[in-house]
């Protein structure tokens, strides 16, 4: 048996990782990549846990999860192409129209 | 029937004074004003005659309620409730005096119809006379002294207003002020008389004052300090020493006005009340003593004056002073009625000269002065003898009226044992009857010496001036058989009248000496005439001339009134003037340097006021704004605008609050 | 050591592994690349969680979908050369500090706490009992999210569609 903790710390580490690449990273595209490893690491723990807890539960909401992942990355999608026609880059630091 | 005595003239004065000033016609103005008189003295007989027919001696009666009663506390702890009513008071004095007063009244209003016909306050004129008549009936009516006090006032208003009617003239606006402001001196006295009885027997009443001596209530200290006080108001109104320097002066009016007010009535009023007091005045020896003795100098020394003035008016008036001297002489001596006595016929035959010089000086066309007059025996004949007549009575002539007057005074002094009275009361005599006829032989002997244009129209005056004449003339004669004395045949009726008021002198005196007594007066009038004649009939006044050219400094402080008029006014009116500007100092710079001060004070607390709440106040507002910016810049770089920075600060509060989380569990 | 643990030991390093260099990468092919692997990899990992089920999904929509999206869109867009400029490195260091320390933190909390034990039998791990789950409790949202999809798709494609024939490409 997989101890849970391995599994948890895992899906932490991932979640972290994901997290640092949104914050860091300027290419839009590349935040948008560290978006989905974010609910990467959360499917894990979810698999992680209801693995431990002999659950079908845990697969229920990580299907959810990657229902909505897809979801928010082709929105994602759309409004980074749709930002691009308009400006011909994809730079976040460019997106400071909120200012003040 | 007595209190409608007062009733006519004040109607008088209410119709001339209020419409008669721009409605009435001069006829109608005098008939009012006359009329007026006319029923008063209607009145006062009719009230006269009923008084001889009662059987009651004094009727007092009240009208209404003045002041309502309240607790006094008197002298020795006791309480007294103290009522003041508006009471008259009639009896045989009250009768005398408002017989006087309107008859002698009735005949001057008369005579000023005539006097006044051609003067512009004509109106104005009667209204005050009526107002005059008004106050002095309530003076001598009163059956208390606060009564009394408000004619007292009122006689006194009465005489400024008159003596400076024509008051466009400076002296005659200055003398009035003079009369009124010499007065109040005296009314002061009164005033605190008055206060002190009530003090001691919670009282103004005259009876009840009297029942109170009676019945051992006053002490006589508090008794004779009363009557002082009370003699000082009649000082004032009947201008004796020290107060009668406004009398002179008061000849700046009218002439009926000097012989109404200035012979025949106001300046009696210091008479009346010492004798409607008599009480009080007998219980305190002390003060009667005084009476007497201010009399008797102020007689002689008022008469010294009547020798070197030379205004025929000014004459008369040191003669009022001098004469009432002697009243006051009599009732300083006891014998009130006496006194009462001489009071009467002075007001026939003083009025009577004043009048009559005032007929003498409208026929020189107002000249007044004496050296400018002369012969005019022939061109006045209606004026002449009733001028003499006058003369002849105040001189105490036997037979005529001031004879027998002023005989039971100097009697009366003698027996009473005052001999020093006695005696200057005999020497003033002498001195009366000296400087009027001295008046009598300058006006109407010796040569001409009227100017031309006044002797051009030199006229005997209009019937309706002299008929009044005439008829107190007649008075002046026969007045005195009144009070006929015992020793030459008479009951003297008046004495006896008067005995239910004002008591009778207890001083026998054998009828040997009373004859004596005449004989001496007589023949000291008699030597007075005598001397007159000499000194200015046969020698034409040049030994008069030579006297005063030999006794210069005498003559000339006789004549400048011995300077009192002058010590007067440096020591009371420039000291009350100096103390005045020295009050307007302390009040300019003191006080209104402290208001001053103060003000200049709170301009600069406000604007220290006005600097703190700029700097404090609005700096604190400013600041909290300055604060706020401050602030808002700050937090002001948060809002980057760029999405990462806004996903740190979520991660970060993500970090906080797990850190809690954890911390907590 | 078990065999599964063993596995999935080395999955999981594959996929942290390749997560990290998704995050680094200057070229944005390459993270996607990476991206690939560090999805197998996770498919992996829930394979070994017996959550087969959940890797054949994982493989299918991330790798198939998801992935394949990314490719289009970078190619598309021409994002390829557009690489911009770093941050400075200050802001980065704390920027990396702070989901370490979320992350630290939340392990904490996690190992501090003893996993509760199993409340009893939840069905088993079966596909059979995942099917049950799936259509009887959760039927509302499974029903909710094909909606979604449906949002999804209408949204993604009215945000994306050319405004007007000027529109660059």
């Amino acid at each position: 048996m997989i101890p849970v903790n391995l599994v948890l710390g895992l899906g932490l580490l991932i979640f972290s990782i994901g997290l640092v690449g949104v914050l860091v990273r300027k290419n839009l595209i590349i935040m948008l990549m560290s978006l989905e490893l974010l609910l990467n690491g959360v499917n894990i723990i979810l698999a992680g846990l209801g693995c431990h807890f002999k659950s079908p539960r845990g697969s229920v909401f990580a299907l959810f999860v990657i229902v909505m992942a897809v979801s928010e990355a082709a929105v994602g999608f759309a409004l980074v192409l749709s930002y691009f026609r308009q400006k011909q880059r994809a730079d976040a630091d460019e997106l400071n129209e909120l200012k003040g | 029937m007595f209190a409608w005595i007062p009733v006519f003239p004040l109607v008088g004065v209410l119709l001339n004074g209020l419409l008669g000033i721009k409605y009435f016609s001069k006829r109608a103005v005098s008939t009012v004003a006359v009329g007026a008189v006319g029923l008063s003295f209607a009145a006062s007989v009719a009230s006269f005659v009923r008084l001889l027919g009662s059987t009651e001696p004094v009727v007092v009666k009240a009208y209404f309620t003045w002041i309502p009663a309240s607790l006094v506390r008197v002298f020795g702890g006791r309480l007294q409730s103290l009522a003041i009513d508006f009471s008259f008071r009639y009896d045989s004095l009250a009768a005398v005096m408002t017989l006087v007063v309107t008859g002698v009244g009735l005949l001057i209003h008369i005579y000023s119809v005539g006097y006044m016909a051609r003067d512009r306050g004509y109106a104005r004129f009667f209204a005050y006379l009526n107002l005059f008549t008004f106050a002095m009936l309530i003076l001598v009516l009163g059956a208390n002294l606060a009564v009394m006090f408000i004619g007292w006032e009122g006689v006194g208003l009465c005489s400024y207003l008159l003596i400076g009617f024509w008051f466009s003239k400076d002296t005659a606006a200055n003398a009035g002020k003079k009369a009124f402001i010499t007065n109040r001196v005296g009314d002061f006295g009164f005033i605190l008389g008055i206060g002190l009885l009530v003090s001691a027997l919670g009282t103004v009443d005259i009876g009840e004052i009297a029942a109170g001596i009676g019945g051992g209530l006053l002490g006589r200290g508090t008794a004779t300090a009363a009557a002082l006080l009370l003699f000082l108001g009649a000082t004032g109104k009947s201008a004796q020493i020290p107060l009668y320097t406004w009398l002179p002066d008061a000849m700046e009016g009218p002439t009926p006005v000097s012989a109404l007010i200035h012979a025949a009535t106001m300046v009696t009023a210091g008479v009346y009340m010492v004798a409607r007091m008599h009480v009080l005045y007998s219980f305190s020896g002390t003060a009667l003593d005084v009476v007497a003795l201010v009399g008797a100098l102020t007689a002689v020394y008022a008469a010294t004056m009547g020798f070197v003035q030379n205004d025929i008016k000014r004459v008369l008036a040191y003669s009022t002073i001098s004469q009432i001297g002697y009243m006051f002489i009599g009732l300083g001596v006891g014998a009130y009625s006496a006194g009462i006595f001489h009071l009467m016929t002075h007001a026939f035959f003083k009025s009577l000269l004043f009048l009559a010089a005032g007929s003498v000086i409208h026929a020189l066309s107002g000249e007044q002065d004496m050296r400018k007059m002369g012969g005019l025996k022939a061109r006045l004949p209606v004026t002449y003898p009733v001028f003499m007549a006058g003369a002849l009575a105040i001189a105490g002539v036997p037979g005529l009226a001031g004879f027998f007057s002023k005989d039971e005074i100097l009697a009366a002094a003698f027996a009473s044992g005052h001999y020093a009275v006695w005696v200057l009361g005999l020497a003033g005599a002498g001195m009366t009857s000296f400087y009027i006829f001295r008046l009598i032989f300058l006006t109407f002997y010796g040569r001409e010496r009227a100017e031309p244009e006044a002797r051009h129209h030199l006229h005997e005056s209009p019937r309706i001036m002299t008929a009044p004449l005439q008829v107190l003339a007649l008075l002046a004669i026969v007045g005195g058989y009144a009070g006929l004395p015992h020793v030459l045949g008479g009951r003297n009726w008046f004495a006896a009248f008067l005995r239910s008021s004002t008591g009778i002198s207890d001083h026998p005196l054998a009828a040997s000496a009373e004859i004596m007594l005449m004989l001496f007066s007589a023949g000291v009038s008699l030597a007075g005439i005598w001397a007159a004649y000499v000194v200015y009939v046969k020698k034409e006044g040049l030994p008069a001339e030579r006297l005063a050219a030999r006794f210069k400094a005498v003559y000339r402080l006789v004549s400048r009134k011995y300077f009192i008029d002058e010590i007067y006014d440096r020591v009371a009116v420039r000291g009350t003037l100096a103390l005045g500007r020295l009050s307007a100092w302390f009040d300019a710079r003191i006080i209104d340097g402290l208001v001053d001060g103060s003000g200049w004070l709170v301009r600069k607390f406000s604007s220290a006021s006005m600097a703190f709440d700029e700097a404090v106040v609005d700096g604190a507002v400013n600041g909290i704004g300055r604060a706020h910016r401050a602030v808002s810049r700050g937090l002001r770089r948060l809002q980057t605008g760029y999405v990462y920075n806004y996903a740190l600060a979520i991660v970060i509060g993500l970090v906080i609050l797990v850190s809690l989380a954890v911390t907590i569990f | 050591m078990t065999v599964t643990l063993a596995i999935f030991l080395f999955f999981a390093a594959l996929a942290i592994v390749s997560a990290v260099l998704v995050v680094l990468q200057k070229n944005a092919m390459r993270s996607v690349l990476y991206l690939a692997f560090t999805v197998l990899a996770i498919a992996g990992v829930f394979f070994c969680l017996q959550a087969e089920y959940l890797g054949a999904i994982q493989i299918l929509v991330y790798g198939g979908g998801i992935v394949v999206l990314y490719v289009f869109v970078i190619v598309i867009a021409n994002l390829k050369e557009a690489v911009p400029e770093r941050r400075k490195l200050f802001p980065k260091i704390f920027i990396v500090a702070m989901p370490a320390l979320l992350a630290a933190e939340i392990a904490l909390a996690v190992f501090k706490s003893r996993p509760a034990a199993a409340a009893g039998p939840e069905g088993g791990l079966e596909l059979g009992a995942l099917a049950e789950a799936l259509m009887t409790t959760y039927l509302l949202p499974f029903e909710i999210a094909s909606i979604l999809l449906l949002a999804v798709l209408i949204g993604a494609v009215i945000i994306a569609r050319r405004r007007s024939l000027h529109d660059s490409r």
